[in-house]
């Protein structure tokens, strides 16, 4: 039962500014995801919890202890790394047992751990192994039952998946959920993989530069984005700017476009799937680009001076040509964006 | 397919180069050392087999003396220097405030000739040297450093040249461990010596091996100073060589003495790659 509370939390490195005072707060077996670019802070963040970076300031808590001035030996954190950073002169079992025999548990009591920990992430066939001799599926999974082997409060992924191929990681990702869940531990997990991200967390906290600028559980987050950045950076989307005509907000091709909110807001966000196409001799809108994904098309459409990315699924969907006029509908009400716009993605002014 | 032959013919061709150079400069030398030991091509003397050169070898007490002196001036500086570069190596590897100057600092040693360092040491260790003369003031009477039995002044010169050169070997061994497998260690609760001993020492074990052997080799044949700041008695086998070749003309026995310091080496060399191989099947694709 561990909840893990951090305050005030930042770090720069020589003159560049890696955190700026976070502050997060992480429920008894809830996991969340660090979401951002390379470069945001996310890393830093989990490092700093591990112990093996120190915090220019804040405190971090796990309940009511505070751990930021031990060293990580002592934090009882584990942490899965992307490299997986398994020991390679030590053999499969030996890897998973050392935390054990670090806190001096007897050895027979070991033995049994390490097979019982190994059998969690199907390797128990494996420990005599090297980690060499193992693929990076199997070396991932060792890392992972050798951070929960120790029966750490806090369980922190390192962008642990990114060294493997798509079909493993999809695999693998399920698994790290089923785990999590049926050991009820509290996880954080550092990704830039949105699909990782909505897949695999309770709460999603989009970083950059240094900040949390949101966070909410993956379906809120990715219907509702407060910012832009959040917007874009799940999934894709368009950001339309908004004009005002007697009141009414209005979208580029004159269609009203939203009406539950304030005036202020001036953009809006539409995902591609969720815009209606259809031909239209009439128009207004005119195909710019068309790309086949196999399971969906999509394509660029000239509109009311934007561009907009729309989506179309399904193996009924026609592939439009080049230059064809098509009509365009919100299939939903388009989601303002609050704030943080400073440049309307517009092909118009282009 | 080519045949059998052209293949072998081909290959022998190849390897001429490499393999001949290796042979005419390396092997025959040796070849020669090793035959001239049992008298045969044995320089300025008449040639025919004899075992006389080993009796002489093992038989007189003095060399005898000189085998187990020379082996102990390899052994004894070169753990003495061992156990100075290892934590060095650890402490340079992590960063801290000066590591530039120092990483240049602490390599000086290695641009100053062996016979350089001995006369450094004679001037500062030696009875009346720079050392006890600034310790007498205060009451410390200095043991004496230079010429004494133990040969301490020559561990303090050769760990003093060879601590550098072990730091740098290490410290590239130390350094090519990725840095996730420490902290990795951290968090599973080992403390830093915990660290150090379970996974920096056994990760960074060929490099430390490889500085050990190349300093335990420099000293079976090291001979300026243990001649300068070694003990009047037991000499080294090496100081022998130089006594037995130009002062009495007894290149037989000097080759004699040349192959056994030569196998002990080689000795040592086939227990490293003894060592280092079953590292590799230990480490597999991580060892360096």
């Amino acid at each position: 039962m561990s909840t893990l509370h951090i305050d005030g939390v930042a770090k720069s490195f020589g003159g560049t500014t890696a955190l700026h005072e976070v502050s997060l707060h992480v429920g008894d077996g809830e996991f969340v995801t660090l979401l951002g670019p390379s470069g945001c802070g996310k890393t830093t963040l989990m490092r700093i919890i591990a112990g093996i970076t120190q915090p220019d300031r804040g405190s971090i808590r796990i309940d009511d202890r505070a751990i930021h001035a031990l060293p990580p030996e002592r934090r009882n954190i584990g942490l899965v790394f992307q490299s997986y950073a398994l020991f390679p002169h030590m053999t499969v079992a030996a890897n998973v047992g050392f935390g054990l025999k670090m806190r001096g548990i007897p050895r027979a009591q070991v033995a049994a751990r390490v097979a019982a920990a190994l059998d969690l992430v199907d390797l128990g066939a494996l420990a005599d192994r090297h980690p060499r001799a193992l693929s990076g599926g199997q070396q991932q999974r060792v890392a992972l039952a050798r951070a929960v082997v120790i029966e750490p409060d806090v369980l922190l992924f390192d962008e642990p998946l990114s060294n493997l191929d798509a079909k493993l990681r999809d695999q693998l990702r399920d698994d790290l959920k089923i785990l999590q869940r049926r050991l009820g531990i509290t996880a954080i997990y550092v990704t830039h993989d949105q699909a990782e991200a909505m897949a695999l967390a309770d709460r999603i906290l989009v970083m950059k530069d240094g900040r949390i600028v949101e966070e909410g559980a993956p379906v809120a987050l990715y219907r509702q984005p407060r910012t832009r950045f959040a917007a874009e950076f799940l999934g894709q989307t368009n950001v339309i700017p908004v004009h005002l005509e007697a009141g009414q907000p209005l979208m580029p091709w004159d269609m009203v476009g939203f009406a539950r909110t304030g005036i202020a807001d001036r953009h809006v966000s539409l995902r591609p799937e969720d815009i209606a196409m259809t031909p239209d001799a009439e128009g207004p809108g005119e195909v710019r680009g068309v790309i086949f994904l196999g399971a969906s098309v999509e394509c660029r459409v000239a509109i009311g001076g934007v561009e907009l990315r729309v989506r179309q699924s399904g193996s009924g969907v026609a592939i439009p040509e080049i230059g064809a006029p098509v009509r365009l509908a919100a299939r939903i009400e388009p989601h303002p964006l609050a704030e943080g716009v400073h440049s309307a993605l517009s092909v118009g002014d282009a | 397919m080519i045949g059998g032959f052209a293949y072998r013919a081909a290959a022998a061709i190849l390897i001429l180069p490499a393999g001949g150079y290796l042979a005419l400069f390396f092997g025959l030398p040796l070849l020669l050392a090793f035959l001239g030991g049992f008298g045969l091509f044995t320089r300025g003397a008449e040639t025919g087999f004899t075992l006389e050169h080993y009796r002489v070898l093992f038989g007189t007490q003095a060399y005898r003396d000189g085998l187990w002196f020379s082996t102990y001036l390899a052994i004894v500086p070169t753990l003495v220097s061992l156990s100075l570069s290892l934590p060095l190596a650890v402490a340079l590897a992590r960063t801290h405030p000066g590591q530039k100057l120092f990483n240049m600092l602490y390599k000086v040693p290695l641009v100053v000739p062996g016979i350089v360092a001995a006369f450094i040491v004679m001037t500062m260790f030696d009875r009346g040297g720079l050392a006890a003369r600034a310790l007498a003031p205060i009451g410390i009477d200095l043991p004496k450093l230079v010429r004494d039995q133990w040969a301490v002044g020559v561990i303090i010169a050769t760990a003093w040249k060879a601590v550098p050169f072990m730091t740098l070997i290490i410290g590239g061994s130390l350094g090519a461990i990725n840095r996730d497998i420490l902290a990795a260690a951290r968090t599973l609760g080992a403390g830093p010596w915990a660290t150090f001993v379970r996974i920096q020492v056994p990760l960074a074990l060929p490099g430390i091996t490889a500085a050990f052997l190349l300093t335990f080799i420099g000293g079976m044949g090291a001979y300026a100073v243990p001649n300068l700041l070694g003990p009047v008695y037991p000499l080294p086998l090496s100081v022998h060589m130089y006594v037995n070749a130009f002062e009495r003309n007894n290149w037989g026995l000097v080759s004699a003495m040349g192959t056994v310091l030569s196998l002990i080496s080689i000795m040592v060399l086939l227990a490293y790659y003894r060592a280092t191989r079953s590292m590799r099947t230990a480490y597999g694709g991580e060892a360096r």
